[in-house]
Order: C-alpha cells, then sequence, then structure tokens
C-alpha cells in the first residue's frame, strides 16, 4: 500500500464514494412488494381477496375465460371453473408450467401468493428465440394470484389467462386455480 | 408515504412500529437506505439493474424477517448483511451466465453531465479497474475503502476471518495499481 502513490488511492476511492441515486420508483416498487406481504400475512385481508374472487367467479364469461387459459399455463388438469374455492385445507403441491410470450424481455420471473411475491424467486426460462418463457413450479393446490415480472421492472398480468380483481396496489394480476391431481 | 416525522424517527422507533402493523414505517427505511445501499450494490454487480433487483430485494427480505432483527437499532447494519450477501449470490448467477462485467451506464452518463470528458474518461477507468478485480476482492476493497468499514465490522459482516480480509483488500490494491498504471501508460 505504501509504495502506491496515495493519491491515486485517495482519487480512486473518491470517485467510488459520490452517492448513487435511484428514482422515486424504486421506493414505489419496494413498498408495493412489502404492502403484498403485509397483506398476504393478514388472514382477515386474505379472506376479503378470496371471498370476492369467489364471487366473480361465477360469472359464465369466466369459466370460458378459465377454460383458454390452459393454453398459456399448461398442466395437469387443474383448471376447472367449478372448483374456485379458496385453498381451505390445500397443501398438496401440484406442479404448474407457467408460459408467458415476449420478444424483447431480457428476463421474465412469475411471482404470486404461492412464492411471496418473490421477483426472481421463480425465473422463467426463454425455451426457443421467439421469446417464448417458461417454467414449471409446484403450486399448492386452491386458488391464487400470480403476474409476470419483466425485466424485473414491469409487472402484467397473463394475457392468456383470467384477470383477477383488481386489488389495494393497483397492479394487474391473474387467477389461477390448481386441482388436486390425484382426485 | 411517510411524512417528516418519520424521517426523523430512529432505525428501532421505526422497525418497532414495522412489527406493530405499520407498514408505511417501511417505507421511511427504505428511503433512509436506498441510496447509500445503492452505491455498494452497483459497485458491487458493475450495473444498475442489477442493483436495483438486489437492493429490491435485500429490502424484501429485510421485511419478511423483521422479527428476527435482534437489534433493530443497528437496522441499517442488519439490512446491509443481507445486500451483501444478495449481491454475492447474483454476482455468482451472473458469473455461471457467463456474463462479463459491464459499466454502470447511469452513472457514467450522471458523470458526463457533470463534469468534464477527463472525469467521465476517469470514471469509466476506475470502473473498468474495479471490475477486473476478483469478487472476493472487489467486496473486500469496496467495504474497506468505500464504505469505510473497520476489519471487524466486515468479517462480521461477510463471515471471512479478519486477515483474510485483509489479504483480499492488499492484493485488491496490488491489482488496481497494476490496472490504473496500465491505463495511464497506454
Amino acid at each position: 500500500m505504501a509504495e502506491w502513490g496515495r493519491t491515486t488511492l485517495e482519487m480512486f476511492v473518491e470517485e467510488l464514494q459520490r452517492p448513487v441515486r435511484l428514482d422515486e420508483s424504486f421506493d414505489r416498487r419496494v413498498m408495493v412488494k412489502v404492502r403484498r406481504l403485509y397483506a398476504a400475512q393478514r388472514p382477515r385481508g386474505v379472506r376479503a381477496v378470496f371471498a370476492a374472487i369467489a364471487g366473480v367467479s361465477r360469472r359464465p364469461a369466466w369459466a370460458a375465460a378459465l377454460a383458454a387459459s390452459v393454453v398459456a399455463v399448461a398442466s395437469v388438469g387443474i383448471f376447472r371453473a367449478r372448483a374456485l374455492q379458496p385453498n381451505a385445507g390445500a397443501t398438496r403441491l401440484e406442479p404448474v408450467t407457467f408460459v408467458y410470450v415476449n420478444k424483447t424481455a431480457r428476463s421474465v420471473s412469475v411471482v404470486g401468493d404461492f412464492n411471496n411475491w418473490g421477483v426472481g424467486d421463480t425465473a422463467l426460462v426463454a425455451t426457443n428465440h421467439q421469446g417464448v418463457w417458461s417454467v414449471k413450479a409446484p403450486v399448492a393446490t386452491g386458488l391464487h394470484r400470480y403476474a409476470f415480472v419483466v425485466d424485473g421492472k414491469e409487472w402484467v398480468a397473463d394475457p392468456s389467462a383470467l384477470r383477477a380483481p383488481s386489488d389495494d396496489f393497483g397492479l394487474p394480476s391473474s387467477m389461477l386455480v390448481v386441482e388436486d391431481a390425484s382426485k | 408515504m411517510l411524512g417528516l416525522a418519520g424521517m426523523e424517527s430512529s432505525d428501532a422507533e421505526l422497525v418497532t412500529r414495522v412489527l406493530h402493523g405499520d407498514v408505511n414505517a417501511y417505507g421511511a427505511l427504505v428511503s433512509r437506505y436506498r441510496d447509500r445501499y445503492a452505491r455498494y450494490a452497483v459497485h458491487m454487480l458493475g450495473n444498475r439493474e442489477d442493483a436495483e433487483e438486489a437492493l429490491q430485494d435485500a429490502f424484501t427480505r429485510a421485511y419478511r424477517s423483521l422479527a428476527r432483527c435482534e437489534e433493530p437499532e443497528r437496522f441499517g447494519a442488519w439490512l446491509f448483511r443481507i445486500l451483501v450477501n444478495r449481491c454475492r449470490t447474483s454476482g455468482a448467477r451472473r458469473v455461471r451466465r457467463g456474463q462479463t462485467f459491464v459499466h454502470d451506464e447511469g452513472a457514467l452518463l450522471n458523470a458526463s453531465e457533470e463534469h468534464p470528458a477527463e472525469q467521465t474518461m476517469w470514471r469509466e477507468e476506475i470502473e473498468r479497474a474495479v471490475g477486473e478485480l476478483s469478487a472476493d476482492q472487489r467486496e473486500a476493497f469496496l467495504l474497506k475503502y468505500v464504505e469505510e468499514l473497520g476489519y471487524d465490522e466486515m468479517s462480521e459482516i461477510t463471515g471471512v476471518g479478519v486477515s483474510a480480509l485483509k489479504m483480499r483488500v492488499m492484493r485488491a490494491c496490488d491489482r488496481l495499481r497494476i490496472l490504473l498504471k496500465e491505463v495511464h501508460s497506454g
């Protein structure tokens, strides 16, 4: 250290110590996730969300849309509109393949109540050069909300699946019903 | 999110409020540590996008585990440890993907707006030199000289012994000296 010119070190460090400022949207993104976690931890809030979803699910249009979503979320016979019941007593995990098409995305991950809305926890992999991203993940049987996060920032609902009713956070999300394949 | 009152509260007060259900109090903690820790993440990971992702993940993980923060008055240090670990994971993943270290384009852009061309070139040289260090050396150098931590603190955060950290810092300095000399002589 002694022979390295101290001035050079000081200049070097001084430059590295310059503040790095993030824009205000960073705070908003963090707090959206934090509020989602908070809501997921509140029993009353969770029940309210499920009640809202279950109420809407009786509409015939939702049943048709739900069937269409099989194309985007191919899995082991998990979708049946009649089964829109909250996760009561459901602990079995079923493999679910999430598919999202985006030719310009550099990264895609799926977030949902099944992974505590953890961005990056469940990353999709580009399966070819046509912008098709997919991942197979274990999801507990029952009713779930989920969304895709593109490039770590853009939060999008699954365009091929049922759109979930808007929540307190104003971010789009889709609905997923996972049924017990053994039944 | 929170008014000035929230910003004036101590870390311990804010942590207590969050644990009692005042989720908005967490926003004050995010604002308090965002920029300071963004600096470490940007230099450690080499680009703003990965740094923001790592920092966002660190804040989220800290919130999930807040009840396990044994010293709420040292929330910042606890959060920093989470971030350092997160940066290690992210850096290792990047190596596995075969990506190279890239410049923090945002910082370079800011530098070019605020400083003359020579300053921008100097900044580029520094970014490149830091990126040439091994992850272990870069981590030790940044913690020691940029974050100005003592070796005991560094050891606590990284789980690496003091002697090993001193060696890493020394080797980082040696490497930087060579790299910068190459730039100036070239």
